[in-house]
């Protein structure tokens, strides 16, 4: 394990008891290399230490998480970026996803979980938590619910999401681990993180008109 | 000016003062006599008064001299153009414009400062739209102009009867002078009233702000500090107090508004989070894809979901619990998960009120199903499905 590189992480948060607290959990398992909790001092030192990995506060002042990925990513675009938050509101998860973050979590996430994250994000993989499988799937999914309430959409290949796609998601909102996703679909873990990619992609390009309008008006708790 | 007068009388300022108002309505002499008086006697404290330090001075004197000039001029123009008949009265106007004009380039530097001051109290010229000397000075001459073509129309027309437009030009203008002169005082009471305003909704705001915290945060902060060594009690505790705060968040217009029941399924299931997070000391982790009304059918499925859970939290020994559930335009399901230490759904007597009563019948009866899947050692899920193809209309 050892003579593997460990993922270089960055930590944007404002409080310094979470940031110790996420600290501890990640313990020798990644190579931390840097802190900040401003959105300006965390612009400076992610462009300058270029880590493979940014654990990223939602809700700070000054701009926010969203703040931070916006300065970075124009001028280091190989920094990958997992936002980090208390908050379940869709609109801020699903905005920092549409401005790049490569995945969710909540801050509640157990230390191992968030390990695992990590690896996958730097692995260039997205990271769905249940609660933002099931926004994208409620995104998704008006197609049949609503179809008299949503346009026609524009680009059938970015607007809707395949059979497959919706599946892994489900089981994810299930509360399943891609391991088990894999086992349960009779697929590699591979073929899941692809499938998650994917719908990242989706998330983040599509002009679907619930991404936009949605992410802003809709209040779930 | 008028205390002045008073001390070399031995008479009461104020006394003086009326006075000097009353002259001044007579015919505007008063205002003539008040400014000569003021230009000619020395004020407290000074050496000379302001009409030797206007003399004494080439460039006062020649803008006293082009001032009268023009202004005479004026009057001329008008008299032989006939455009208005001037009385005494305006002749004395003149005067203590033209008086003031001196007053004003030959004030001493601490009684240009005394008249900034004043000039700043009065309210028509109060400066609390922050615009400068000039405004104000063209503020009310072009006030003053409106109020005296006004209050001449007016005149005119009380002796020459059957003149309606006169009346109207006459009183439209009077009007417009007063609300020119008098707009930066309205302006700056209306704004002062609004400022009020907002400081009040804001201070309400932090009253309400402070109730809260008070009522919930401090509360639960003490429950946590008497129950520190019943952890899963604080944990309880803790993820009520969690539920609270971000609900509030989201929505702060629900804070101290007892709920009503829910009507919607996601509702309702928020509900059954929240029930089983508080009785049964389990997270329980809530996915809702889409929403629906609820009815009997639906109620029953959330009933049998709530059973789902609370059996994971009685027996499953996980420190949580997932639920998903997904509304589709054929059926709704719903997914009761958790990780624990499962069982063997072959070994549970068909007997058990738990399983086939509260889960699998109550979902028959509304033409649903339920399946559920568990091994020992790899924990429990739920699927719950219920039609809709029969409750549509």
């Amino acid at each position: 394990m050892s003579d593997i590189a460990l993922p270089r992480v960055f930590l944007v948060d404002d409080h310094a008891l979470i940031r110790s607290g996420i600290r501890t959990e990640l313990g020798t398992q990644v190579d931390l290399v840097g802190e900040a909790d401003e959105v300006e001092a965390a612009i400076e030192m992610i462009i300058e230490r270029s880590p493979d990995v940014v654990l990223l506060d939602v809700h700070m002042p000054d701009g926010g998480g969203r703040a931070v990925l916006e300065g970075v990513i124009t001028k280091q675009p190989t920094v990958k970026f997992l936002a980090l938050s208390v908050s379940d509101a869709a609109e801020d998860v699903i905005a920092l996803i549409r401005a790049g973050a490569r995945g969710y979590v909540t801050k509640n996430i157990e230390g191992p979980e968030l390990i695992e994250a990590i690896y996958r994000i730097a692995a260039g993989d997205a990271v769905f938590s249940s609660r933002l499988a099931g926004f994208v799937l409620d995104a998704f999914a008006s197609q049949n619910g609503e179809a008299e309430l949503t346009p026609p959409p524009f680009d059938p290949e970015l607007d809707q999401l395949t059979v497959r796609e919706r599946e892994v998601l489900r089981l994810i909102a299930r509360g399943y681990a891609y391991k088990e996703i894999a086992t349960e679909l009779s697929i590699s873990i591979k073929t899941v993180e692809s499938h998650v990619s994917a719908v990242l992609r989706k998330l983040q390009l599509s002009n679907r008109h619930q991404l936009t309008k949605w992410a802003t008006e809709r209040r779930l708790l | 000016m008028c205390a002045g007068v008073a001390k070399r009388f031995g008479v009461g300022a104020n006394r003086i003062r009326v006075l000097a108002i009353i002259a001044a309505l007579f015919l505007g002499f008063g205002v003539a006599v008040y400014m000569a008086y003021w230009i000619l006697v020395i004020r407290q404290g000074d050496e000379k008064s302001i009409l030797s330090r206007t003399g004494s001075d080439k460039r006062e004197k020649e803008i006293l001299s082009v001032g009268t000039i023009t202004v005479f001029s004026i009057l001329l123009a008008l008299q032989i153009l006939g455009i208005n008949k001037f009385g005494l009265a305006t002749l004395f106007l003149t005067l203590s414009a033209l008086g003031a004009l001196v007053v004003w380039r030959g004030a001493s530097p601490a009684e240009q400062v005394h008249l900034r001051k004043m000039t700043n109290t009065v309210a028509t010229m109060g400066s609390s739209t922050g615009e400068g000397w000039r405004g104000v000075a063209l503020r009310t001459v072009v006030s003053v102009v409106f109020i005296l073509v006004g209050l001449s129309n007016l005149s005119r027309v009380s002796r020459v009867r059957g003149e309606a437009s006169g009346v109207v030009i006459g009183a439209t203008a009077l009007v417009l002078g007063l609300v020119i002169l008098f707009a930066p005082w309205w302006i700056g009471t209306v704004r002062g009233l609004s400022k009020e305003r907002r400081a009040r909704v804001r201070a309400q705001e932090r009253a309400d702000m402070a109730a809260h915290v008070h009522d919930s945060v401090l509360q639960t902060l003490s429950l946590i500090q008497r129950a520190a060594d019943n952890p899963i009690e604080v944990a309880r505790l803790v993820r009520m107090q969690e539920r609270d705060l971000r609900s509030w968040l989201v929505d702060p217009e629900s804070f101290g508004v007892t709920s009503d029941p829910p009507t919607t399924l996601a509702g309702s299931a928020f509900e059954i989070e929240h029930e089983v997070e508080d009785c049964y000391a389990i997270a329980v982790e809530v996915v809702i894809v889409g929403d629906c009304k609820l009815n009997a059918a639906v109620l029953a499925l959330l009933g049998a979901g709530r059973e789902a859970a609370i059996n994971a939290a009685k027996w499953s020994e996980a420190p949580s619990v997932s639920i998903y559930i997904e509304v589709e335009r054929e059926r709704i399901s719903m997914f009761v998960r958790d990780l624990g230490r499962g069982f063997d759904p072959a070994e549970v007597s068909s007997d058990r009120q738990g399983i086939s009563g509260s889960i699998v019948e109550r979902m028959a009866r509304h033409g649903g199903h339920a399946t559920i899947r568990s091994m020992p050692g790899a924990g429990t899920e739920v699927e719950l499905v219920l039609p809709l193809k029969s409750t549509a209309p």
